[in-house]
């Protein structure tokens, strides 16, 4: 597998630093993460692995803005985002974050087009504009024939790309995968793969795919192990 | 700004709403019941009025009554004792009562009316205890009550004075009397004497508890004083040259009667008075009745909370998804508070179109009219039921953290 020259001087768009994240049930309390920093720079491709129960999630979550940090810090663009209220994180999440699940999470009983046109919903994007841009994105993962399907009519590595289309409309600084490929077949999961190369290499998208198998995680040009709430390794 | 805009938060409930759409009819049930059954008690009590009022208008608005007893209360609703339904039966009228009116109210037209009751017999029926009313010639003009074109008469001044033996038969008695039709001119007998049917009224319908026209048979006032035995005056009616001289003349028409009666013995009144103390009371029920069935739009408005409470659970994942990529809580709560509503305002719809269907159907035996404004509060109640009841789900949905919707199975 060929895989692309990080680009090393590349501004930072996403930093950790020191964060902490503490669940506490009864008396006892639990660090999911233990001061984990890092960095992620524009045009990466960093994977994220490591056993279930490392708090791979959790970071997932908070890099995610789907959850704040007990304590540490979260800059976005070297800006502090990590005690955004909730409104404020679902408008950081909407133009800076595109999602992709391993469960697609598609709207079902829905068209491949109203799929990838839900985020501009929720954007300043006019509405005329919205149906163009999903279309555009539809083509890019090789769907412009699918666009009245609905989930049903598609197979699993179709409404995952549907997925990724709805994840690139917005024009995300990140794409957050996480376990993309674990509910394709391997032949499925080859093409998104392949497609995530291809987002990387021609569009210099960043990539964050979080996964548990560590051949998979190979494939991004950066590997961040997490083990019990802290970085273990990172291979460069 | 709103984000998503007002259409697309409609559009995308109505959406998933059709996307279900036998839960959709059941759910909405409870307020298509309610609203139905609103609907058509409030048709009902406002056909009834209006035909209440066509029935008072047709006796004209120029009609001064003077009866026994006290009828109204201070309010201007019915009297329930007040000066007591004991008088109301032991006070009569008499014919002086009649010549001392006609003496103070020169111009306007008195009628005694007195009422019998006797079996009446034809060559092919027998009809027990009729109602028999006695009156005046200008009766049957000052009531409304003339037999029209080709149905005979009323009776003459020099009729009532000699106390001749003619009739004039309501339409369902002279229908009973000879059911093979044309009464006109036939002999019947009142008591073992010979009448003449000199005139058949038309067709009135029934009048919901009143007196019922169709049933009566009318001769001149002597002899109804025959056959109950005196000449006790049960009923007064004053027509005014014009409805401006009603208020004047019920004044002076007091003063008369004032001078033999005391105050509670009678009552002096005329149509609109009865008709607002009628339609008070239709308004009162109709509320009342709209009021209970409105309880099956809370017990609806229930089976909506429920249902959403339902697709809320069902749609975790989707609220999850929807939060992650950008959708704010307000966003979550506003869209699932429209399907609320949009549920419970096409239970509204099709509520108002089986009322509207219904009261049409009903209007064929019973008068009924769909009102504009029972329809817009019927449809705003089943608005406001949808936000009501749809508050606490979307308010679920709303607080659902992103990461635990999207990890629900």
């Amino acid at each position: 597998m060929i895989k692309s020259p990080s680009p090393k001087n590349s501004p930072v768009i996403l930093e950790l630093r020191d964060v902490v994240k503490t669940y506490t049930s009864g008396n006892t309390q639990f660090n999911a993460l233990d001061g984990v920093s890092l960095q992620i720079r524009k045009g990466e491709f960093v994977s994220i692995t490591g056993p279930s129960g490392s708090g791979k999630s959790t970071l997932m979550h908070i890099i995610g803005l789907l959850d704040n940090p007990t304590s540490g810090q979260v800059l976005l663009e070297e800006q502090d985002i990590s005690h955004l209220n909730e409104n404020e994180m679902a408008k950081v999440r909407n133009v800076t974050l595109g999602f992709v699940f391993q469960q697609f999470n598609l709207l079902p009983k829905t068209s491949s087009l109203e799929n990838a046109m839900l985020p501009l919903l929720y954007s300043d994007v006019p509405k005329p504009a919205r149906e163009g841009l999903a279309i555009e994105m539809l083509t890019k993962v090789g769907l412009d024939q699918k666009l009245k399907n609905t989930p049903a009519q598609l197979s699993g590595g179709q409404q995952q790309r549907v997925a990724i289309a709805r994840a690139l409309i917005n024009d995300p600084k990140i794409i957050l995968a996480d376990e993309p490929t674990g509910n394709l077949d391997s032949k499925s999961g080859t093409e998104v793969m392949k497609l995530f190369h291809h987002l990387h290499e021609k569009e210099g998208r960043t990539i964050v795919l979080v996964t548990h198998d560590p051949e998979l995680a190979q494939q991004a040009n950066r590997v961040i192990i997490i083990k019990d709430g802290k970085v273990s390794t990172e291979n460069k | 700004m709103l984000k998503p805009s007002l259409d697309d938060l409609i559009k995308s409930s109505i959406r998933s709403i059709l996307k279900n759409k036998g839960r959709t009819i059941l759910t909405s049930l409870g307020i298509i019941i309610g609203v139905t059954s609103v609907i058509l008690l409030t048709s009902i009590g406002t056909g009834l009025k209006i035909y209440i009022t066509e029935q008072f208008d047709s006796l004209g608005a120029n009609t001064i009554f003077v009866a026994p007893g006290k009828i109204f209360d201070d309010n201007g609703g019915f009297s329930s004792s007040g000066g007591g339904a004991g008088r109301f039966i032991s006070t009569s009228f008499s014919l002086e009562d009649i010549s001392n009116l006609k003496r103070s109210l020169r111009g306007n037209t008195i009628v005694p009316v007195a009422v019998a009751s006797a079996d009446i017999k034809s060559p092919n029926a027998n009809k027990s205890e009729v109602s028999i009313i006695g009156s005046t010639y200008q009766y049957g003009a000052s009531s409304n009550n003339l037999p029209s074109a080709g149905n005979g008469r009323w009776f003459t001044k020099e009729e009532e004075d000699k106390k001749d033996a003619v009739v004039i038969l309501g339409n369902t008695i002279a229908n009973d009397l000879f059911p093979s039709g044309n009464a006109l001119g036939k002999k019947i007998i009142i008591k073992s004497k010979n009448f003449r049917v000199i005139g058949i009224l038309d067709a009135k319908g029934g009048s919901f508890g009143g007196p019922d026209v169709d049933q009566y048979a009318f001769t001149p006032i002597g002899i109804a004083f025959n056959l109950v035995g005196n000449q006790k005056v049960n009923q007064i009616l004053i027509k005014t040259p014009n409805k401006d001289l009603v208020a004047e003349t019920k004044l002076e028409v007091e003063k008369v009667m004032l001078k033999r009666f005391e105050e509670d013995a009678f009552t002096v009144f005329d149509s609109s008075q009865l008709l607002n103390s009628i339609n008070s009371i239709i308004g009162i029920l109709t509320i009342g009745l709209s009021g209970i069935a409105a309880i099956s739009l809370v017990v609806g408005g229930i089976g909506i909370m429920n249902i959403m409470l339902v697709t809320v659970s069902e749609r975790t994942k989707e609220i999850g998804l929807r939060k992650a990529i950008g959708a704010y809580p307000r966003a979550i709560l506003i869209q699932f508070l429209i399907e609320a509503v949009i549920l419970s305002c096409i239970g509204g719809f099709i509520g108002v179109l089986l009322g509207w269907l219904g009261s049409l159907a009903i209007n064929n035996f019973f008068p009924a009219q769909v009102t504009l404004s029972s329809i817009a509060i019927a449809f705003g109640v089943s608005a406001i039921v949808g936000i009501i009841f749809g508050v606490a789900p979307a308010r679920k949905a709303s607080k659902l953290s992103p990461i635990e919707a999207l990890r629900y199975e």
